[in-house]
């Protein structure tokens, strides 16, 4: 007490301690006023049922019990009972983990207001129908959950009809295309189904179950062609890739387990037989009225979705370890959990605290013994009892996240999203969250060599981002007997690539700090120079005086005009030393000169570049060579940042100074040595996203060319660019292809030539090109799929709207040809045009 | 179906108070030249400046943050179109705030929702939609040329040139006083 008395005393003289002054003012009670009022019913309701099952300090059986209550008494009042049906129906879509405790509420508000329910199902029917008609499956398959949950309450077989004409039509999809993906996706909507139909209140369904599941054995187990193009383990060579596990063929064998244990389903909440217990005490009606399930229809032919489907793999980064710390995949509980989990987290992408506070909570939403108790150690899950369960919570959601993440061949969203949920849940809990993270992110690292290379860089991207929100702290020492391995090896290439990201969101000397003694040699002394020198200020420097003559007439921002004179002088001088392309070192002289003059920022490079636009566009006219020395002289004055020359090369695409395909031969070409090139993330950055650029514009065409009542000769003008893009688009992948194919196959006439000199680091470079190799063929697949796909839907739309024209008019409008399929009419324009205001001129 | 959905949480990509607040305010007294519809747009949607909106103001920067920092955070979110870097209107030196225009609205989204209230240069920095940049805003609207918070500041942050400004003065004249720091 004296202590505190103390400091407060000394405080009031110190400086700005405007609160407390302010405070001494005071001689009124500023305490806030109580609430006088009750709040209004319907917020009451709301927030209720928002926060149900939520807390773990409060029982649900009275929170449900209490919910059910309110919306009886209330009955007569249409506006709060619309409201709250509403809403859960709402939270069904938006809140999965709830879903059986709102099933709940429903069974128990049914013995006593059977008219409430029967307008629950109405409203859940009406937004099936809305959602199978947009094709939005998740929403889908949570509304079938919702009335599985419900299967006592509903008349005869309840759901399972709706479940089979999902089945037949899934058989559809299959009979149609070997490569279909959508009929894969029904079976597993009518797999995630079941064991909810199972563990509600109904009962003797078990031969109905069985059946459905017979049937969708053939679609669910048979390996689909696809999937080791999104297998996130492929090895580095053939015979350590790790068999991929479909999702839907684990649920069908787990299922199958399932049904033969009694359809135990022991992790499913069920919280309709305890509030059901609860009711005792109170009259309950003999039978309770059962209802019939509104109409649904299933549209044939079914509506795909906008998001292109693969087939999915499971993905755990918590596999062997000597206890399990999450379900194993034979147990039907892996998939419930990760189910819920995923859409949990998809969904609520708008609000990554929710979401975050959803994983911590998880424990909440299933049946009580399903895990350890929250922020359990991993060791004393040693001291378990037999029998118990040693599920974490934790490993279960971070698990979660990471399958979203580490998804091929892309994430439903922007990868930073699922950063900041685990950022966000190790803020929340960091006890309970950064010992799982700390798991996951050293199993990752084990397998950094046979994972998938675009996951590797995702790793990459999410660890050191992370870092970066908690003080760069990482148990570097773990790791310190890999400082010695060479470049080439996938784990050294990943810590150096780990800490050039971070040093990008950071600086040099902060991380040289984070780090023990051996990594030092890792972050040179340069990288802690803001600007880098002029290499043109050292007279050993050939063109030295002309180089300089540039500097001083760009920084006096002199007329182009009187720039070509040193040019012109380092020219002559390059041919009269026999240099065979003297734009190059003349390019290279004038590019540096832009970068040091716009080393101070990205603005100060960019303004500078702006006002350069002109001679560097007509370089790359002149000459492919010296295009690519820009390149070169960038990267070469960025050498100590890359991150920053990677990002100049990707504003001199936008300026269509470079073009794609320069950006992938300077890569893959002159820079690709033996291979060692490859091992570079900053490299990958490059290539990776100038490939993305050139997708993404041919999806935007396609999207516009696709979009409603666009008139024909538009349509006709978009197809013609859409062939010519995609001509390039495979231009550049040939390219890629080729280069790629070099290394991996060893075919390179210098690695031919070194052949006994250092065989592992050579085994280990094809290993590398191997690696690159699938990245790219996968992106090709996808685009190629993509387009391919929304083109038949594009089609699909024209005929029926242009059906309905007919219809509506009896006129022919013939003139509307198929879309092009394949484009190779066009003779090629040299490099894909980046610019977007080209793309507006288009629309 | 309700009319206006409301999401069962709340989204985190909408304006914030700060802005709807300043908005309310100049309804009543018109003292600032500048109207919140930005210069390219269209008009038929003054109701809603922030619409199609593409940029943020980003706040809570150190001083020592770098264009480069900041571009490679919030590239994260999408491709960047421009980022201007708020100045101190007398030294031309970053003052902590900057704003970062995309290509997209929605990029702009999602940035709110997945990168505001996250730490950049170990920071955990503001963001807020904003209807676009406009010359002359890029500098601090402070008395002494930095933001108005770090005006009054009481509390030391040393990526933020230590005490406020105004409150740094007043512990100089008190410096002989009370000895060197707290």
């Amino acid at each position: 007490m004296a202590d505190y008395d103390r400091r407060t005393g000394a405080s009031r003289g110190g400086y700005n301690n405007r609160k407390r002054r302010y405070r001494d003012d005071d001689d009124y009670d500023r305490r806030p006023q109580r609430r006088r009022f009750e709040e209004p019913l319907h917020l009451k309701i709301r927030k209720q049922l928002l926060s149900v099952a939520e807390s773990p300090l409060k029982r649900t059986d009275e929170e449900i019990n209490s919910i059910a209550k309110l919306v009886v008494d209330n009955y007569e009042d249409t506006e709060i009972r619309n409201q709250s049906l509403d809403l859960a129906v709402q939270l069904v879509i938006e809140q999965p983990l709830k879903i059986p405790f709102i099933a709940a509420i429903v069974l128990v508000i049914n013995p006593t207001k059977p008219e409430v329910v029967q307008e629950i199902l109405v409203k859940a029917g009406a937004a099936i129908k809305e959602h199978l008609e947009a094709g939005a499956w998740r929403e889908v398959k949570l509304l079938l959950r919702f009335l599985g949950c419900l299967q006592g309450l509903l008349e005869g077989d309840g759901v399972f009809p709706i479940l089979k004409e999902l089945f037949s039509r899934a058989v559809d999809l299959q009979t149609a295309s070997s490569e279909d993906s959508l009929g894969l996706e029904l079976v597993k909507i009518i797999l995630l189904t079941l064991p909810y139909v199972m563990a509600s209140s109904a009962t003797e369904f078990e031969a109905q179950a069985l059946a459905l599941l017979d049937k969708t054995d053939i679609i669910a187990s048979t390996p689909h062609a696809l999937e080791a193009l999104v297998n996130p383990y492929p090895g580095n060579d053939e015979d350590d890739a790790q068999e991929p596990q479909s999702i839907i063929a684990l649920l069908q064998r787990q299922l199958q387990g399932e049904s033969q244990q009694a359809w135990k389903l022991a992790c499913i909440p069920r919280p309709w037989n305890v509030a059901k217990k609860e009711e005792d005490g109170m009259e309950v009606p003999a039978a309770a009225t059962k209802h019939a399930l509104p109409q649904i229809h299933i549209p044939s032919p079914v509506v795909p979705g906008p998001r292109l489907r693969l087939p999915e793999i499971y993905f755990s980064v918590y596999a062997d370890q000597e206890i399990e710390t999450v379900p194993s995949t034979a147990d039907i509980a892996s998939s419930i959990l990760r189910d819920s989990l995923v859409d949990t987290i998809n969904i609520l992408d708008f609000n990554r605290n929710a979401t975050a506070k959803f994983l911590i909570d998880l424990d909440c939403y299933f049946a009580a013994d399903t895990f350890v108790k929250r922020a359990t150690q991993f060791d004393k899950l040693r001291h378990v009892d037999e029998g118990r369960s040693t599920w974490k919570p934790e490993d279960v959601a971070v698990d979660a996240v990471f399958s979203q993440l580490l998804q091929l061949p892309s994430s439903e969203h922007k990868l930073v999203y699922y950063h900041s949920v685990l950022t966000e849940a190790c803020k929340v809990a960091p006890a309970a969250i950064a010992p799982s993270l700390g798991r996951a992110i050293r199993w990752l690292y084990k397998n950094v060599d046979q994972m998938d290379l675009e996951l590797v860089y995702r790793f990459e991207d999410w660890f050191s981002h992370h870092l970066s929100n908690f003080g760069f702290t990482w148990k570097w020492t773990e790791w310190v007997d890999d400082v010695q391995l060479p470049m080439v090896h996938p784990k050294k290439a990943f810590m150096v690539g780990s800490l050039e990201k971070e040093i990008r969101l950071s600086f040099a000397a902060r991380i040289r700090g984070t780090l023990p003694e051996p990594y030092q040699p890792l972050i040179s002394e340069a990288k802690e120079k803001d600007t880098p020198d002029f290499k043109y200020n050292s007279d050993q420097m050939r063109y030295s005086e002309p180089a300089k003559e540039i500097l001083r007439l760009l920084r006096a921002k002199a007329p182009d005009a009187d720039i070509q004179l040193p040019l012109t002088n380092i020219e002559e001088t390059a041919r009269s030393l026999g240099v065979a392309d003297p734009l190059i070192p003349s390019t290279d002289a004038y590019v540096t000169t832009i970068c040091y003059l716009g080393s101070k920022s990205l603005s100060h490079a960019l303004s500078q570049i702006e006002r350069c636009k002109d001679r560097l566009l007509s370089i790359g006219t002149q000459s492919e060579p010296a295009r690519r020395q820009i390149i070169t002289s960038v990267m070469e004055y960025w050498q100590e940042k890359p991150g920053v020359g990677v990002n100049m090369v990707d504003k001199l695409l936008n300026y269509t100074i470079l073009t794609p395909i320069s950006v992938v031969m300077w890569a893959l070409g002159d820079q690709l040595g033996k291979g060692q090139g490859l091992v570079h993330s900053h490299i990958f950055e490059m290539v990776s996203s100038t490939v993305t650029k050139v997708t993404n514009r041919v999806r935007q065409i396609v999207m516009a060319r696709n979009a409603a009542g666009l008139p024909a000769d538009q349509v006709a003008i978009l197809d013609e660019t859409l062939t010519k893009e995609r001509e390039e688009m495979g231009k550049l992948f040939a390219i890629i292809e080729d280069a790629l194919v070099g290394v991996a196959g060893a075919s390179v006439d210098d690695m031919a030539e070194s052949a006994d000199q250092d065989l592992k680091g050579e085994a280990m470079l094809r290993g590398w090109g191997a690696r690159w190799l699938r990245v790219f063929r996968r992106k090709m697949a996808v685009e190629e799929a993509w387009v391919q796909e929304m083109l038949e839907q594009g089609a699909q739309a024209q005929a029926q709207a242009q059906a309905q024209a007919e219809a509506m008019e009896g006129v022919d409008g013939s003139g509307i040809g198929g879309p092009d399929r394949n484009g190779d009419t066009n003779g090629g324009a040299n490099g894909g045009e980046m610019r977007d205001a080209e793309l507006d001129d288009i629309l | 179906m309700p009319a206006a959905i409301q999401t069962t949480v709340d989204r985190l990509d909408k304006p914030s108070a700060y802005y709807i607040g300043r908005n309310k305010k100049r309804k009543y007294g018109r003292d600032r030249d500048d109207d919140d519809v930005g210069r390219e747009r269209t008009p038929e949607e003054p109701e809603d400046p922030l619409k199609d909106a593409a940029t943020l103001y980003v706040g809570n920067l150190s001083f020592y943050t770098t264009e480069e920092q900041i571009h490679e955070l919030f590239a994260k979110c999408g491709e960047i179109k421009r980022l201007v870097m708020g100045l101190d209107r007398f030294h031309k030196t970053p003052c902590g705030f900057c704003f970062v225009e995309y290509y997209n609205h929605q990029d702009a989204l999602d940035c709110m929702k997945y990168i505001g209230g996250t730490k950049l240069d170990e920071r955990i920095i503001r963001t807020d939609l904003d209807p676009g940049f406009q010359e002359g805003r890029q500098y601090g609207r402070g008395k002494s040329g930095g933001q108005v918070r770090d005006e009054y500041r009481g509390e030391y942050d040393p990526g933020r040139g230590g005490y406020g400004r105004a409150i740094a003065e007043e512990r100089q004249k008190e410096e002989e006083e009370y000895g060197k720091g707290r």
